[in-house]
């Protein structure tokens, strides 16, 4: 049954957006810790909308800047373009698209009321912090951070170094949340301006999100004296501007993330001789594979396979670490549990030693609370509500979740912030936190692969080795538009693709019949595979019911918008009204300019253009209706130029029946290589319609 | 004796059969009729009255009949399936063997859509009717015939006796199951049938071989269609665009060598073809009287009922056989 | 399925052109699966409409809108208060949908937006083949499935008639001769024997010729007062 009222073209936008929650996410989607709608916003940069990219964006995650420089995207690990050639580009295109919407962000930032009449006090505002005083200022509660640094971010500002994570970068994210209203109290350490009690004391509920903030040591000989340093204490000062004593070779030991950003912090204060030494062999050491890259190109060597010992002193200078070979990481459980050849020894030379092999939460400020901690000095919480054990007092984050990922701790954040505001409301907790583990798309499979036409990431744009060791600058730079454009384009739209309304689908088959990657099985109606989708939007406008809408890219968003993006036709007008629809992969963006009576209209794929439209566009007062196309092979699908041609034909003749000459009607091609090429087409035909005539109407809409 | 028409003595004497065409005017003024009818009488055993050929409206196939039945020309009338349902037919019968009509060929029909395309206007949108086909309408002059029955039961006070024909086309597609085809109408009860134009006499003689091999030639009395040809161009078209009719090259060779021999002069193009044509018809009356199993021939001189008389006399098929009044 | 066709919009308009409020209302059955009027091609007759009531300087509103079927009063009742807004209903639904609709509209006449043609199969997309005579007394079965009844210009029962050139019927040559398709076709199945019956002449009156045509199925009769009752 299709519902009590006729259909509202509108509202079937709204419809399709709470229908995506009900389908298997796109592999990126899933991937990401807070789910992150990718597709969507790779798709809205694809066509040049880059606030709405920064929507979506924004919507899931607050510290989106942070990511966009920092984030281990896991949603390209996830990328299904893998099994094609090589991953989307996803945070580099999520920067640019930050980056673009930098005003429009910068104008939607407000006060947000007060709506209830309690207070939330925070402590630290590292990622999941940031994240839950995010949240909870959106229900209207006045929240409180209390940080021990003098500057807000917790590891963000204090220990990830400015060249992966510029300060202004941060910043953004750091003002998106306290212009909301949140109160700050920095260069306030718990335990030590203000303690625990006095916080719960203060406000309705309080939330730890203290991170884990001090540096594992080794206790093998030598360590104690100068010249050997911990992780934290030394990022912190790199972050802070004081000058950490170093020497001439610096030996890191350590094989995470962390220890590269010691590495090539040190590098950077100007140590031409930064090794490193770790137990894993180079495959097994945990830190990303691109830091590794990066750092090695930064002229750092890594000794693999090698486990510390005793650091070697003449006096009270270090000489050297001698190391002991590593036999086994792994036991057969893939638990850590490393094993040594003892006989196998050497010694690597080194001043200065910097130990990152791991860090460990400051519960000291626990004591004497009603906050319990186990006997290893772990805080002691329910996973399930967040909660400690003394009531009101939640955990989130690093410190109970061990060590991971910025965007991870966001989404413990947002777990946070949802306990909370239910245990205020007197609500039930257990059961009610939002669950990030979503079903996923399966794999391509092997016929569709076959008929993705291969196209190489574009290259991210790294300063050269020895330039970006100068300084702390950033080393990356991001993508132009043009770049960020073509690299969107190169994005499948998985999850994004068509979807039918079983109420008016009849099982015609004509989807079955026109899809070229075999999507759509029939059976008593049309079920169209998301892993075969490839969101092409060619059997959308087959549909005889118009039961097909795509879930992004759907045409009937600006098919309503026509009236006003014609606008009021001047009937004294020189200029022909034109309409011209745009494939976006490579032409409906900013930077290509069209003449001035050219009202522009980027679709995702002109396969997505139905008759209606067309007829539609003239109806709203076009002199003239243009579908613009690259000539050539560079279309992303298979199959689109028999239909679209199809389509106009028949326009034709349907306006031909109105007396209408069909010339008005046309498909116009270009080299998608040449900026100017689309200009050009578009002057000739506007030139040709005002031969033919401008549309005097006696009867405006 | 199943009807006493002349038509049905000529047969069950033994002697070849002629009969020839007769097509009725677009005009309420039947003078037409009775001028034909006066052409063709004393040059053939019975004429075919044609029933709205090509879907064309003239005057019915019974009245034009009853006029030429008057002038003291046997008629055969025409009985198509497509303008008349069950209870016209019989009505319309009933109404011919009370005026005197001894001789039904039963059709299809032309369907009216196409047939008239080209020259007239015709009726292509009329509704037509289709009730029954030829076979089933051979077998309700038969049962009406020789039950004194009703097609749907009632029973009739005096039965007509009309002599029932059926129109075949022996080399029509496909060729393969024509033989099974007449089968069905003289088991229907087709007393006599006339065949669609023939010009391919060696592919007649085998479809007429399997005809003798299943005993049809001795059941029914087949008379082998003759059109006469009046110049290679009607030749062709009739070759390219009639259903069921082949001409051998030979013959359209025949008739262009014909047209040659005039040279420019465009009324002798025309003579010298009718000559030939002339010629070849009566070359083709033997041909097919000569074939074992065929009991006459069924001239149709298509608005040319005037060469009748010279094509029977100079095919030895002069004077027509008289029988003596009962 | 029934398959039709659009009429041409200078049809529709001359249908149209005197109301002020049309509703143009697509069916998405049968006549969606043949393209002719479900809701897409609703939206296209109300576009065009809108256009040419622009083009005459008339004030029309035209809407568009569709429902599955416009045969089963389920189906749009639910709209029904919505529909008698307008002051014409064009249904592009196929004849039925037409005088189904129509006898529950109350004041508010049901146009027909299409010509409804005949039971046909889709032979390939956008290629539909009439196959199905309707005439209620089928003997597929003595033809090797092939209506003589609509696929034989003539209806001939004991065809082939005299008019078969080439495998195609007299009528037009892209029309197949049915009974060369059925002699064909049975010589295929081995029974070509069957063929030589004479089929006795046929009653009509279970068509269209026996009047307009009702089959009721008794066991079913109570199915809609128990669904009120359960």
């Amino acid at each position: 049954m299709s519902g009590g009222s006729l259909e509202n073209q509108g509202a079937h936008f709204e419809r399709v957006k709470a229908l995506k929650e009900t389908r298997p996410y796109s592999p990126c989607r899933a991937a990401c810790p807070v789910n992150t709608d990718v597709q969507a916003y790779v798709g809205f940069i694809a066509q040049g909308r880059y606030a709405e990219a920064f929507e979506v964006i924004r919507s899931v995650n607050p510290i989106a800047s942070v990511c966009s420089m920092i984030c281990h995207h896991p949603c390209e690990q996830a990328c299904r373009r893998c099994s094609v050639d090589e991953p989307l580009a996803v945070r580099p295109l999520k920067r640019f698209a930050l980056e673009k919407a930098a005003d429009y962000r910068r104008n939607k930032r407000k006060l947000v009321q007060k709506t209830k009449n309690k207070s939330i006090g925070v402590i630290g505002s590292g990622p999941s912090g940031l994240t839950a005083v995010n949240d909870l200022a959106d229900l209207g509660y006045q929240v409180t951070i209390y940080e021990r640094h003098p500057v807000l971010g917790g590891m963000l500002a204090s220990a990830i170094p400015p060249y992966r994570l510029p300060r202004e970068t941060l910043q953004q994210d750091i003002d998106d949340v306290i212009s909301k209203g949140v109160e700050v109290k920095t260069n306030c350490e718990i335990g030590k301006s203000i303690t625990l009690k006095d916080i719960m004391a203060k406000h309705d509920a309080v939330l730890v999100a203290v991170g884990l903030s001090l540096s594992r040591s080794l206790p093998i000989p030598g360590v104690e004296g100068p010249g050997v340093l911990l992780a934290i204490p030394f990022l912190e000062d790199v972050a802070f501007d004081r000058k950490p004593a170093l020497g001439n070779r610096v030996l890191v030991i350590g094989g995470g993330n962390v220890a590269m950003d010691v590495a090539r912090s040190a590098r950077r204060l100007g140590v031409r001789n930064v090794e490193m030494v770790c137990l894993e062999s180079a495959e097994e050491m945990p830190a990303w594979k691109w830091e590794v890259d990066e750092a090695v190109e930064e002229g750092i060597t890594i000794h693999h396979r090698w486990g510390p010992k005793a650091i070697k002193r003449e006096g009270n200078t270090v000489k050297g670490l001698e190391v002991e070979k590593v036999l086994s990481v792994f036991d057969k459980d893939r638990r850590f549990s490393p094993t040594f050849d003892k006989n196998q020894t050497t010694l690597i030379e080194a001043d200065t030693i910097i130990i990152t092999i791991g860090q460990m939460s400051d519960m000291s400020f626990l004591k004497d609370s009603p906050v319990q901690v186990d006997e290893r000095g772990r805080a002691v919480w329910d996973s399930k509500t967040h909660m400690s054990s003394a009531k009101g007092v939640f955990f989130s984050g690093e410190v109970v979740t061990g060590p991971g990922s910025a965007i991870a701790a966001a989404a413990s954040g947002h777990r946070s912030a949802v306990a909370i505001h239910l245990y205020i409301q007197g609500e039930q907790i257990e059961g009610n936190l939002p669950s990030y583990d979503k079903e996923k798309i399966s794999q391509l499979p092997e016929d569709v692969i076959a008929k993705i036409n291969r196209a190489p990431r574009i290259k991210l744009h790294h300063l050269p080795p020895e330039t970006r060791c100068s300084s702390f600058v950033a080393f990356e730079s991001g993508y132009d538009e043009m770049e960020a454009l073509e690299e969107a384009g190169r994005c499948r739209g998985c999850g994004g693709g068509a979807v039918v309304d079983k109420n008016k689908c009849m099982a015609c088959l004509t989807c079955q019949r026109i899809c070229p990657y075999g999507a759509p099985v029939v059976t008593s109606f049309s079920e169209i595979r998301p892993e075969f989708c490839q969101a092409c939007g060619l059997c959308a406008p087959e549909c005889p019911g118009q039961a097909i809408s795509m879930v992004s890219y759907d045409v009937r968003e600006f098919r309503d918008t026509l009236p006003s993006l014609v606008g009021a036709v001047d009937s004294k007008r020189n200029e022909p009204v034109i309409v011209a629809f745009l494939c976006s992969h490579h032409v409906g963006a900013p930077g290509f300019t069209l003449p001035d009576n050219v009202r522009k209209v980027p679709v995702h794929c002109t396969s997505r253009i139905d008759v209606n439209d067309l007829l539609k566009a003239l109806e709203c007062g076009a002199d003239g209706v243009a579908v613009v196309r690259c000539s050539g092979d560079s279309c992303k699908y298979k199959g689109i130029g028999v239909r679209v041609n199809a389509r106009v034909v028949h326009t034709k003749q349907l306006i031909g029946m109105l007396g209408m000459e069909p010339g008005r009607v046309e498909i116009l091609t270009a080299d998608s290589h040449n900026g100017n090429a689309y200009n050009t087409v578009c002057a000739d035909f506007s030139g040709r319609i005002k031969q033919l005539g401008l549309i005097q109407r006696s009867n405006r809409l | 004796m199943k009807s006493g028409s002349n038509l049905e003595k000529v047969i069950l004497s033994g002697q070849p059969a002629v009969t020839a065409e007769l097509g009725p005017p677009m005009s309420a003024d039947g003078h037409e009729v009775i001028k034909k009818a006066n052409i063709l009488k004393g040059f053939c055993d019975a004429a075919n009255i044609t029933d709205c050929q090509t879907a064309v409206v003239r005057i019915s196939s019974i009245a034009a009949a009853v006029l030429a039945y008057r002038e003291g020309l046997e008629p055969v009338m025409q009985m198509t399936c497509r303008d008349r349902n069950r209870i016209a037919i019989q009505a319309d019968l009933l109404g011919a063997a009370a005026l005197g009509l001894k001789n039904c060929l039963c059709l299809a029909g032309d369907h009216q859509k196409f047939s008239a395309a080209g020259k007239l206007k015709g009726h292509p949108g009329a509704k037509n009717v289709y009730d029954v086909d030829t076979c089933q309408l051979v077998g309700i002059l038969k049962k009406m015939r020789d039950e004194g029955l009703q097609e749907g039961g009632d029973k009739l006070e005096v039965a007509p006796k009309f002599f029932v024909g059926a129109s075949w086309t022996p080399m029509g597609d496909p060729i393969d199951f024509r033989p099974m085809n007449l089968l069905k109408k003289v088991n229907a009860g087709a007393d006599f049938i006339q065949t669609q134009g023939i010009y391919d006499i060696e592919l007649f003689r085998s479809q007429m071989e399997k005809i003798r091999n299943m005993g049809l030639h001795e059941r029914t009395a087949i008379l082998g269609g003759i059109i006469v040809p009046k110049s290679a161009m009607m030749l062709k078209y009739m070759d390219s665009s009639v259903a069921g009719v082949s001409v051998p090259k030979a013959l359209i060779d025949r008739m262009n060598k014909a047209k040659a021999a005039a040279g420019d002069d465009k009324k002798k193009m025309r003579e010298l073809q009718e000559e030939e044509g002339l010629k070849l018809t009566v070359e083709l009356i033997h041909q097919v009287l000569e074939t074992p199993g065929v009991k006459g021939v069924h001239i149709q001189a298509i608005e040319w009922e005037t060469a009748i008389e010279g094509i029977v006399k100079a095919a030895g098929l002069y004077p027509r056989p008289t029988f003596p009044a009962e | 399925m029934i398959v039709g066709s659009q009429k041409s919009i200078d049809e529709i308009w001359n249908m149209v052109k005197d109301f002020k409020k049309v509703l143009v209302f697509g069916c998405n059955t049968c006549v969606a699966i043949c393209h002719a009027g479900g809701d897409k091609e609703a939206e296209t007759i109300a576009t065009l409409l809108r256009m040419r009531a622009a083009q005459q300087g008339s004030g029309m509103v035209v809407t568009h809108s569709s429902v599955m079927r416009h045969c089963e009063p389920e189906y749009f009742d639910p709209v029904m208060d919505e529909l008698k807004q307008y002051d014409l209903i064009l249904s592009t639904a196929c004849g039925v949908g037409v005088n189904f609709l129509s006898a529950r509209s109350g004041n508010i006449p049901v146009y027909p937006g299409i010509n409804t043609s005949f039971y046909g199969a889709v032979q390939k997309a956008g290629d539909f083949v009439e196959l199905c005579g309707g005439c209620g007394d089928c003997v597929l079965h003595l033809t090797g499935g092939i209506c003589p009844v609509v696929r034989c210009s003539k209806s001939l029962m004991n065809g082939p008639c005299g008019g078969t050139k080439n495998g195609k019927c007299e009528v037009s040559d892209k029309i197949d001769c049915a009974w060369y398709l059925i002699v064909e076709r049975m010589k295929q199945l081995g029974t070509l024997e069957k063929l030589a019956e004479i089929q006795p002449v046929r009653n009509w009156s279970h068509s269209t010729h026996g009047g307009p045509r009702r089959i009721v199925i008794e066991h079913l009769q109570e199915l809609e007062q128990q669904e009120n009752k359960g």
